[in-house]
């Protein structure tokens, strides 16, 4: 069988290099990081993912996300510190895995994914990020995802996370809530991209809180699936404003015309984040909902009416930028190396969309065994 | 045998859609869009393969390949993982394969005159992308066995009737009418997928053969389920009180317009009342509440369409009006009447939708229809200048849905407001 030759570390390692490449090739020459950039977090993702030792690989998500708090720095400060928070506060991880404190270790883990992703209270440095670098932004959804791949690994396998479960559900529909309120009133491109991750930052919480009653491939789709749409808009948006600067809603400006391409590999990543069938988000949303509803049948409630918000958002969103009259533009449509990101991530998004199992069985087999490391692991799932 | 109607089933459904990456392939890496005879080649091959393999699905249930074929037909899980799974499972009985070629059927005819009515307009290779889209959907919805697959294909109908929707974009009250439209079918959509997810956990699986199992749910459970199905059948299908965005839709081009407001899309929230009828067959709140919402639909409707001065308008309004009272048939469970007034009914729309451009003409050739006044007018001349007046603002419904929007929006207003600040406090960085 193919899939069995599929392991879960190497196929999302594939993921990640891909979020993390993205950003690069479709970046112009004058804006690309240096090759070491690219390599070390290469490098830190690797061992993220295949390092045996929780304390380990703890130390190496720790460290690709100090290596995107120098990439950000020169555009956000604020951004910056928040990536070496959270760098910190997975060394706190580590630590605490090292001296057996799992509970310790699963809160620290939780918050360190709450803030990578942007689950609110805690997006004030990844909505900077969305605003002001977002290459480097889509280039840190790589190294979230490997951290809640180690964090499902790793800390998730333990009696207090399904004591925790149904308040982070809860905390995490709530977050995802409150977002997509925020995203109906949004007025500009970046307040719309801010709300979008910050809902999906909810989601991902959500997702982690379900994730220990045995439904951890569950939620490594949700943010694989959350991180591919996010990136893919992020480079879209990062793309536009290259071309005609801070986009706002003040009235429908009808770029469609001048930039088509660009205008829908907008609305694919859009749709995909919005959960549009055919693409990873419709099974990650519904996988989700199935998993929270374990939990917290409000919560889940919760997360649908955020997600039926957020893709009114998005439409808003579209025909403020897109439709309209047709303005007259003399930038260039997407350029051939823009393209070529835009259809790898919408491929990848579509082919999780038909076939998730390419994704969910080898994980799903590759995460349900209980580590070594937990203090009172639980059994292996069903 | 049964390869070939598993082949001609996936066919029905993923033909149409084969023409999109074809397109967009070209869109995204190609120089130049795709010409109208490329567009339009592409996407009728797709729907004539669709025609084709409904034409065989529909040998199959009458029998004409030997035993006829009722029932699911498998092809393996979506996914599975645990307990959880998301059957790939069609229904072959006499619902989806009427519906299903009967769809099919329709779109071939709109997208031929859709060829000749469209030429030379900007956004004609969107169109037939967007009709591809369409007729996948349709397909998906018609012959779906399970919950979250028929889930798949409601959601493929109500993007593509946005997009449709706002399809002359340059001006901004078709841009503003789909995004009403969409946030209208969002809303109710809500209500199938909580109805989807709770259909699962009480009944083991979202497959439509588990409903007839409903009526062992608790009454409370059962009844909450049936009410979640008639929320997101009265968004689709424009019941009030979300009736305010299917005048809004005629902002579409008309073909669009016959296709979704006339024949198919409207009808689909009914569809979707007469796929789930096991559940409501056991809850009497929830059949009760369906009376009085298509009658309520019905009544308004009647109203609003004599007063309405634009062909599309009153037309739209008519629609709803059977609409309604379709809605009224099935939940007083007469099935088959239902079926066959749902079919001549799309029937007749779609053709009086077509027309409608010409209806100029016509009034010229054929001279003003008299008016005739209505039983109301005769027996309650005021109430009906009352009544009159009330319906030439569509009672309002728009603006009471946007009061009853307003406190939200004032939240979110409010919790934008705070995040601002908060981040404004924390952040280290200067103005951008």
């Amino acid at each position: 069988m193919f899939l069995d030759a599929l392991s879960a570390p190497w196929e999302t390692l594939a993921f990640c290099l891909l979020l993390l490449l993205a950003p690069v090739v479709a970046a112009p020459r004058s804006h690309r990081p240096p090759v070491w950039h690219a390599v070390a977090l290469a490098g830190t993702l690797v061992g993220t993912l295949f390092v045996a030792d929780p304390a380990l690989a703890f130390l190496a998500a720790s460290l690709s996300a100090g290596i995107h708090a120098l990439s950000a720095w020169p555009s956000t400060r604020t951004g910056a510190v928040a990536l070496l928070v959270s760098a910190l506060l997975t060394v706190g991880v580590a630590a605490a895995v090292g001296a057996d404190q799992i509970s310790a270790a699963f809160l620290l883990s939780t918050v360190a994914v709450a803030m990578r992703a942007g689950a609110m209270p805690f997006h004030a440095g990844i909505v900077s990020l969305c605003d002001r670098a977002p290459r480097v932004q889509t280039q840190q959804l790589a190294s979230t995802i490997a951290l809640v791949f180690i964090h499902l690994r790793f800390v998730d396998h333990h009696d207090e996370a399904v004591a925790l479960a149904p308040m982070i559900v809860r905390f995490g529909a709530g977050a995802a809530f409150a977002a997509a309120l925020m995203s109906t009133v949004q007025r500009d491109l970046r307040g719309f991209f801010r709300s979008t991750t910050a809902v999906h930052g909810g989601m991902v919480i959500a997702a982690l809180g379900a994730a220990s009653l045995h439904n951890y491939a569950a939620a490594l789709l949700v943010t694989v699936s959350a991180g591919l749409g996010l990136g893919g808009l992020g480079i879209m948006i990062a793309a536009l404003e290259e071309r005609v600067g801070i986009v706002t809603y003040s009235r429908a400006n009808g770029r469609g015309e001048a930039f088509p391409r660009l205008a829908a590999a907008f609305a694919l990543f859009g749709a995909a984040s919005v959960a549009m069938p055919g693409t990873a988000g419709f099974v990650a949303d519904d996988l989700l909902l199935h998993t929270l509803w374990m939990e917290s049948p409000v919560g889940t409630v919760v997360v649908i009416l955020a997600s039926a918000m957020l893709a009114v958002s998005t439409l808003i969103c579209y025909s403020h930028v897109f439709l309209g009259r047709p303005t007259a533009l003399l930038a260039p449509d997407l350029i051939p190396r823009e393209r070529v990101v835009a259809v790898a991530l919408a491929a990848l998004l579509l082919v999780l969309g038909f076939a998730p199992g390419l994704l969910l069985y080898p994980a799903d087999a590759f995460l349900e065994t209980v580590p070594t490391i937990a203090a009172s692991p639980r059994p292996a799932g069903p | 045998m049964p390869d070939l109607l598993h082949l001609m089933l996936a066919l029905a459904i993923i033909a149409p859609l084969l023409a999109v990456p074809a397109i967009g392939v070209r869109v995204l890496l190609a120089d130049r869009f795709p010409g109208e005879d490329v567009a339009y080649r592409l996407s009728a091959a797709g729907l004539l393969l669709s025609t084709l393999a409904s034409v065989v699905v529909f040998g199959f249930f009458a029998g004409a390949f030997g035993e006829p074929v009722r029932g699911e037909i498998e092809f393996g899980r979506w996914l599975q993982i645990h307990d959880y799974e998301i059957p790939l499972v069609l229904l072959v009985d006499r619902v989806s394969v009427t519906i299903s070629l009967f769809a099919v059927l329709l779109t071939v005819v709109v997208a031929r005159f859709s060829r000749t009515y469209l030429h030379k307009e900007p956004g004609f290779v969107r169109f037939f992308v967007l009709l591809a889209f369409f007729a996948t959907g349709t397909q998906l919805v018609a012959l779906a066995g399970a919950l979250e697959l028929f889930f798949a294909g409601w959601e493929v109908l109500g993007i593509s009737s946005a997009m449709f929707i706002g399809f002359f974009h340059e001006r901004d009250e078709p841009v503003r009418s789909s995004v009403r439209a969409f946030g209208t079918y969002r809303f109710a959509d809500a209500g199938l997928l909580i109805a989807t997810v709770v259909t699962f956990e009480l009944l083991g699986s979202a497959r439509f053969s588990a409903l007839g199992r409903a009526g062992t749910l608790p009454a409370a459970e059962s009844t909450l389920i049936a009410l979640l199905f008639l929320l997101s059948a009265m968004g689709k299908s424009a019941q009030l009180p979300f009736s305010g965005w299917l005048p809004r839709a005629m902002e579409g081009p008309t073909p669009s317009s016959a296709l979704f407001y006339g024949a198919v899309s409207i009808h689909a929230g009914l569809f979707l009342l007469l796929r789930v009828w096991p559940v409501l067959e056991v809850s009497p709140v929830a059949r009760a509440a369906g009376v009085v919402v298509g009658l309520a639909t019905a009544v308004y409707a009647a109203l609003v369409v004599r007063v309405h001065t634009d062909a599309k308008g009153a037309l739209a309004h008519a629609t709803l009006a059977q609409v309604g009272l379709i809605v009224v048939e099935i939940c007083l469970g007469w099935i088959t009447l239902a079926l066959v007034h749902l079919v001549c009914h799309a029937l007749l729309r779609l053709g009086q939708y077509l027309r409608a451009p010409s209806l100029i003409h016509d009034s010229h050739r054929f001279g003003h229809a008299h008016h005739r006044p209505s039983l109301l007018e005769r027996a309650a001349p005021r109430l009906a200048v009352r009544a009159y007046a009330a319906s030439l603002h569509r009672l309002r419904l728009d603006d009471r849905i946007d009061q009853a929007f307003s406190p939200a929006l004032t939240v979110a207003r409010a919790i934008d407001r705070i995040d601002r600040r908060l981040r404004s406090a924390l952040s280290l960085d200067g103005p951008s």
